[in-house]
């Protein structure tokens, strides 16, 4: 391996780049800086997002410009109750004039795929999605196919409670790294979206079949994307932070076998209060955390992970890892303050193991 | 280890201020703590006043009404709430608080009110009480009180150490086994009670485990305590409750001791070691001769009762060992506290060993100089058979001759008859008794009702009456008939136990002597041959004197459905009785062993171990050693929260970082554990921006130091320069203070 410029020098030397890519993305998804990071965050710790939020919230339109910025290739599908896998992976179809069969590749071959409204589509489909978002490969007929690097998913979703939805399996669930919501703008951001020219429009044919459109100039090339993944990787931990993350799962884990951690216990011993119930993080979900965490400390122009990384993704990466039954967002915050904001809360910073 | 560790971390769930300030008890732990109280309040209960146990009982189901409400108010909520919210949390977070504040709907001007009227109460009653009970009925209203406004931790704290001195101030009246065993009790529930608040199970019984698993633990450390703390004498006397005086009065009238022989407490127990045990009849033991009959009681002659004489122990009353043959009979007996000076004794006796506390008395009998209000033990050789009072002075022979004219006058009436008839001494007592015998006289329990206490109805008209009646009426005649007769009044028999034998030898143990052992009989002074003893109940009723209750007298007690009976009748079960002699025997030793270990028993035991010393050196050896368990104890625990501190070995900016908030924390400025280096920085920064400057370095070079990958030359500098921003950081404290 050829001698690399230290951390240091890698992230001091992206982020031009980085701050390019945010201001590109705040052109078009007003008022959400924060979401924005996160989503940005997400893809350069190479894991999947998954959007969830109401109709109309810009969820699409977040995913759309992630794609182009970073210039990658993009396709939309919409999932529908009827979607079978091979709508989503592609299939092989008999060609009369090669006499043979060919592979007919579907959108998933992309380097960014935005699978909209996940939800609506049967587990089966869903499912169909699995091998490609864990191993970055898919088969058809057995034969197995290497995705394009980078590769994401983008998917959005409509929340539970909304007719003709099927709830997505713990396992894939756990698949994407961060679940984000955008929540309603505030009254200046909405002033900018009515104002703001309808950007979407001359791109949204893109469909099932769509081809790869590319209405914004890409920021930075593929090879500047991968080197800034590297990097993230890069991005040292001290033990401090480490013990921190493993402190946070380990309440999770605690809670969820029923006894309460003694941290947990309010010293004036209201056990009721402090009930937390929710399901135990993974090492997955862990290393989902602490991968987060670094890429949201490379964004921050620094080269090692602080608390507040760890706490900035926390609620992002666990809380749909942790809940029992997901809550009925009706827009805003509303992964907020709950079980991880509890789990969060119990564990201290400069003392993880302290109890 | 749960209990040390005191500094559990501060959490916060986001309601960390309103935790600190209010106090939350679950309503299943509420419950708990009541019923701690019922029953705390019910063990002393029986010595507190009819109208206290009233006031009492109204605040306890008052608490329980209150209890009860608070649930129904839950449920509305809880009801009302999941209806409405999505978020199941937030709901029942927000009803348990609405549900707090309604915890305590009592105002406080409501229970002052009350608490004022109780007061005046007790205040008015004390003289009439005693000091001892008013201050028992102080302690357990405001115990009862204090409930209604739990609002703090330490007021939950008050609560409980309140019950538990309501518990130990119980053993003031009984310290018997029993009673021990269930104030133990109490003590393990009390305490798991506030162990519950604490721990992480709900359990109630696993933490009745665990607190009974600490209190075995530290058992060692009480019996350490109990063998070397000093055994000082009460600086004060324990006053006496009226009501826990038992046993014999020292005036009787016919009908007094009656209600005596109801009762199956426990009046004294005897020890004759290897011994034989006397025979049943033998066993009459003196408690008080009563010397002065007014025609309605006997009473005490009050120069006895002051026992002022000088020198009397040896010269007027006490036995002469010397001039008799008969060999003694040695034996050790443990009274039980009665609240009353005098002590028990078969005629005549001696005190042997150590005697001091007790004193001889005129008439062969033994009081103690202070009033029993514990246990108490003393040695006493006794020679039965031998004659005692052989010389009578002129003036107690008046005494023991005198008696209110025409007080009874048909019994004055026989007297003279019998005196003319009988000249001989002994032949008229036989024939009294035999009047008695051959007459339709009837031993009862519950004679008839005599006006006045008149001897003259009892004896010519009623005819029916127990042992007072008899030994009355029996010594009036010889008086009147010119013999000096006087009346003994003490216990008959005892129960023999002889499980605590380990020889298995017959007739060795010890016997046990109840309250319905008592009796009354008689006492003749005949010239050369002293008092002797005449029990005219033998000659009405010989299976009383012989053996005991006779079964004609236990089916006449069926009728009062009383205790004492279904003990005659579990007499009769084998293994119960068996059972019983078992926890008596138990019951003897742990009087013995433990209540009666006193300061003689403390050094004759030091005096064991370490050879005989001057008492300096024993004060000297119970101080060291007390300072040494004291010391092994604060070790102990210093060990124990020590591995939490060392587990964790702090850096240098780590310390420096929490000394710092420490600092803060003193000017109101806490960190919530959760919070992170940089936001605390933050928020300083908006909190106090005189000092924003320099912590914000402070922080910036904790962050660095602590996940930075630095050099270590690069780390010592940062570590000097956070030293440094430290001192400039005390100095702006200083500042702006």
């Amino acid at each position: 391996m050829p001698k690399s410029p230290p951390i240091v020098d890698k992230v001091y030397a992206s982020q031009q780049s980085i701050s390019a890519i945010l201001t590109t993305i705040e052109k078009v998804v007003f008022g959400k800086p924060k979401e924005c990071r996160l989503a940005l965050a997400c893809l350069l710790a190479q894991g999947h997002l998954l959007i969830e939020d109401l109709p109309g919230m810009g969820k699409t339109t977040l995913a759309h410009i992630l794609a182009t910025t970073l210039g990658l290739s993009y396709q939309r599908t919409q999932f529908t109750n009827d979607l079978l896998p091979a709508d989503v992976v592609g299939f092989s179809i008999f060609n009369n004039e090669t006499n043979g069969f060919e592979l007919h590749k579907g959108p998933i071959f992309n380097q960014v795929i935005l699978a909209d409204e996940i939800n609506r589509a049967s587990p089966k489909t869903q499912s169909a999605l699995l091998e490609a978002m864990a191993e970055n490969q898919v088969s058809i007929d057995g034969i197995t196919h290497a995705l394009p690097n980078p590769f994401f998913v983008i998917a959005t979703q409509n929340p539970l409670f909304h007719a003709g939805t099927y709830p997505l399996p713990e396992s894939q669930l756990d698949r994407f790294m961060m679940r984000l919501s955008l929540g309603f703008p505030d009254l200046k951001a909405e002033k900018q979206i009515l104002l703001s020219p309808a950007l979407r429009t001359n791109q949204s044919t893109s469909t099932n079949q769509g081809s790869n459109t590319v209405d914004n100039e890409p920021v930075i090339t593929e090879q500047a994307l991968i080197a800034m993944q590297q990097a993230v990787t890069e991005v040292t931990v001290s033990n401090d932070v480490i013990e921190y993350i493993i402190a946070l799962s380990h309440v999770s884990r605690r809670a969820y076998s029923g006894q309460t951690a003694q941290a947990n216990q309010e010293p004036n011993g209201s056990a009721d209060e402090i009930e937390i119930r929710c399901k135990p993080l993974s090492p997955r979900a862990s290393k989902a955390l602490l991968q987060a965490a670094k890429a949201m400390a490379f964004i921050d122009n620094r080269d090692y992970v602080l608390p507040d990384d760890v706490q900035a993704v926390f609620y992002v990466v666990c809380q749909h890892r942790l809940e029992i039954q997901p809550n009925q967002p009706l827009g805003g915050n509303q992964f907020g303050a709950s079980v991880a904001k509890q789990i969060l809360d119990s564990v201290d910073v400069l003392n993880p193991f302290g109890y | 280890m749960i209990f040390f560790n005191t500094k559990v971390n501060q959490q916060s769930w986001g309601i960390k201020q309103k935790a600190s300030s209010s106090f939350y008890l679950s309503r299943k732990n509420s419950w708990l703590l009541w019923l701690c109280q019922c029953l705390n309040v019910a063990v002393i209960g029986l010595e507190l006043s009819t109208w206290m146990l009233g006031i009492i009982s109204l605040a306890l189901a008052w608490q329980a009404h209150l209890l009860h409400q608070s649930r129904d108010s839950v449920r509305n909520k809880k009801q009302l709430k999941t209806a409405k919210q999505p978020g199941p949390r937030q709901g029942t977070r927000q009803s348990k608080h609405a549900n707090n504040n309604q915890n305590k709907p009592v105002s406080p001007i409501i229970l002052a009110v009350f608490a004022l009227l109780g007061c005046l109460a007790i205040a008015i009653t004390a003289k009439q009480v005693g000091i001892l009970v008013s201050m028992l009925h102080l302690l357990c209203f405001s115990y009862v009180l204090k409930a209604f406004e739990v609002r703090s931790r330490r007021d939950f704290y008050q609560l409980l150490l309140l019950g538990l001195f309501v518990l130990a101030a119980s053993l003031i009246f009984r310290q018997d086994l029993t009673a021990t065993l269930i104030i133990l009790t109490l003590l393990v529930l009390n305490l798991a009670v506030l162990h519950q608040l604490f721990s992480y199970q709900r359990k109630f019984v696993a933490n009745v485990k665990v607190i009974i698993m600490l209190l075995t633990q530290s058992a060692l450390l009480a019996v350490v305590l109990f063998l070397v703390f000093p055994r000082l004498s009460p600086f004060w006397q324990v006053p006496s409750a009226k009501s826990a005086a038992t046993g014999l009065s020292d005036t009787v009238k016919p009908g007094d001791i009656a209600n005596l022989t109801r009762s199956t407490k426990l009046a004294f127990r005897a020890d004759f070691g290897q011994q034989a045990i006397p025979a049943y009849s033998q066993l009459y033991w003196r408690a008080m001769v009563l010397e002065d009959y007014d025609g309605r009681q006997w009473t005490r002659q009050k120069r006895f009762a002051s026992n002022k004489i000088p020198g009397a122990k040896i010269k007027a009353f006490s036995f002469d060992v010397s001039k008799t043959e008969v060999s003694p009979l040695t034996y050790q007996v443990v009274a039980e506290p009665s609240y009353q000076k005098y002590l028990f004794a078969l005629a005549p006796a001696v005190a042997i060993g150590d005697s001091s506390g007790i004193k001889a008395q005129a008439g062969y009998t033994f009081n103690s100089t202070k009033m029993l209000s514990q246990a108490k033990s003393y040695q006493l050789s006794s020679y039965l058979t031998a004659p005692f009072g052989v010389e009578l002075s002129q003036k107690s022979k008046m005494a023991n001759l005198s008696y209110p004219k025409n007080s009874n006058p048909r019994l004055e009436q026989l007297a003279l008859q019998l005196q003319h008839n009988y000249v001989d001494v002994m032949s008229r007592a036989q024939a009294v008794l035999t009047l008695i015998n051959k007459e339709n006289y009837a031993y009862t329990l519950q004679p008839p009702l005599l006006d006045n206490n008149s001897l003259d109805q009892f004896f010519f008209d009623t005819q029916a009456g127990f042992c007072v009646h008899y030994a009355s009426a029996f010594t009036f005649l010889m008086r009147a008939s010119g013999i000096p007769a006087r009346m003994v009044t003490g216990y008959l028999g005892g129960e023999y136990n002889g499980i605590n034998d380990s020889q298995q030898a017959d007739n060795t143990g010890h016997l046990s002597i109840y309250q319905y052992d008592a009796h009354a009989w008689s006492e003749i002074w005949i010239e050369g041959k002293g008092w002797l003893r005449i029990d005219p109940t033998s000659a009405v009723d010989p299976q009383r004197v012989d053996s005991g209750w006779s079964t004609r007298l236990l089916q006449e007690q069926s009728a009062l459905n009383n205790d004492l009976l279904s003990l005659y009748q579990m007499k009769n079960i084998k293994w119960l009785s068996a059972l019983r002699l078992q926890f008596d025997a138990l019951d003897y030793q742990w009087t013995r062993w433990v209540i009666g270990f006193n300061n003689k028993q403390q050094y004759d035991l030091f005096k064991h171990w370490f050879g005989k010393m001057a008492s300096w050196k024993l004060a000297l050896i119970m101080a060291v050693s007390l300072v040494v368990t004291m010391a092994i104890l604060m070790l102990f625990l210093h060990l124990l929260n020590q591995p939490k501190k060392k587990s964790r070995s702090l850096t240098k900016w780590q310390r420096i970082y929490q000394k710092s908030l420490t600092q803060l924390a003193k000017q109101g400025l806490d960190k919530p554990v959760a919070m992170t280096v940089n936001d605390f920085s933050k928020q300083v920064r908006r909190e106090c921006p005189e000092l924003a400057i320099v912590f914000t370095r402070l922080s910036a070079s904790y962050n660095c130091l602590c996940y930075q990958p630095l050099s270590a030359a690069k780390q010592e500098e940062l570590t000097l320069a956070m030293q440094h921003q430290y001192q400039h950081f005390i100095h702006a404290m200083k500042r702006s203070a």
